[in-house]
């Protein structure tokens, strides 16, 4: 229980600051928009952790609830850092590009 | 006789570059040096010793200035470009034996390979553990069934030079192009060359590198 209060206390921050951050115009629209829909489902998550609960071990898995979220909270950070790298590869190759239009410009 | 480019990538090559840029002269139209941002003076001795010098303002890698070379050339009306080292691995004069295949018309593009007889004075590791992983890599995943699939020495026609776009800014371009003319169902040959080796060259971790890169770049489109 104590736990579940303490969780809900660091979520409640985080969508403070969020507001905050969106106020002050720190991030756009969409960028709230994604962290508020993914801190109010970790507040879900928190609230229901004992649904949770049942729900894994009818799945069958050993662990318990908070266990799995922490799993599935390791495999949506292995997913970012992919698209991240994806994000930097395209980047990496928009600046060769770039590096080629400029040398064969500088040339004519 | 087609019009020839040579295109030298190079990178703080100024120990060889001179060199590399008179023995290969006699054997084609231009030589295009693409110094690749070094730091030292390739791109003054190679212009002194006969190059048109491209540059690239930021270091980019050696697939990159290829295909900036490729650009270059085709752009100046090249019927065939030859890929070449600028650190005097391969001898300059095996150059006419690589475009015999597209002078006679029998193949659009022709790489050259350590592993058809010629001398190569391969280091141990490089030859029997290095290559055959990199070669059964290329045959399984990207289909390329030719016997050395990292080799800098290739040559292109007008057609295939056109077709083939390099992604890969590093050295993955080397099993890039050869998967890229096998897709485009282009006619490949191979033809034994020297390779004499100054260092060691690519290590197994630039291997590792090599296949994440030609993954990343199959994904990215």
């Amino acid at each position: 229980m104590l736990q579940q209060v303490i969780a809900l206390l660091i979520i409640v921050f985080f969508i403070f600051r969020l507001i905050i951050q969106r106020r002050t115009q720190q991030i756009n629209k969409k960028e709230f928009g994604l962290w508020l829909t993914f801190w109010l489902i970790a507040l879900l998550a928190i609230i229901s952790i004992k649904q949770i609960d049942q729900l894994v071990a009818r799945l069958g898995f050993s662990g318990n609830g908070i266990n799995f979220l922490i799993y599935l909270a390791v495999l949506a950070l292995l997913y970012l850092v992919f698209r991240l790298r994806l994000t930097l590869a395209k980047l990496d190759r928009q600046v060769t590009d770039l590096t080629r239009e400029v040398t064969l410009r500088l040339k004519k | 006789m087609p019009k020839i480019f040579c295109v030298i990538p190079a990178w703080n090559e100024a120990a060889h570059i001179s060199l590399v840029v008179t023995e290969v002269k006699p054997f084609v139209s231009e030589i295009i040096v693409v110094d690749d941002c070094s730091q030292d003076q390739t791109a003054e001795l190679a212009k002194t010793a006969g190059a048109i010098v491209l540059r690239h303002p930021i270091n980019r890698g050696q697939g990159a200035a290829l295909q900036t070379g490729n650009d270059y050339a085709l752009e100046h009306g090249a019927e065939i470009i030859v890929h070449f080292d600028a650190d005097n691995q391969f001898l300059a004069s095996e150059i006419k034996e690589i475009i015999t295949p597209l002078i006679a018309d029998q193949a659009d593009i022709v790489f050259g390979s350590r592993f058809l007889g010629k001398k190569a004075n391969f280091p141990f590791v490089k030859k029997y553990f290095i290559m055959p992983l990199a070669r059964m890599f290329v045959r399984l995943f990207l289909g390329i069934k030719l016997s050395d699939p990292q080799n800098g020495f290739r040559a292109l026609n007008r057609k295939a030079a056109e077709i083939i776009r390099i992604s890969n800014r590093e050295m993955a371009h080397a099993s890039e192009i050869q998967a890229r003319a096998f897709k485009a169902k282009l006619r490949v040959a191979e033809v034994p060359v020297t390779v004499i080796y100054h260092d060691f060259g690519q290590k197994l971790t630039g291997g590792f590198k090599v296949i994440s890169d030609l993954l990343i770049n199959k994904i990215i489109k």
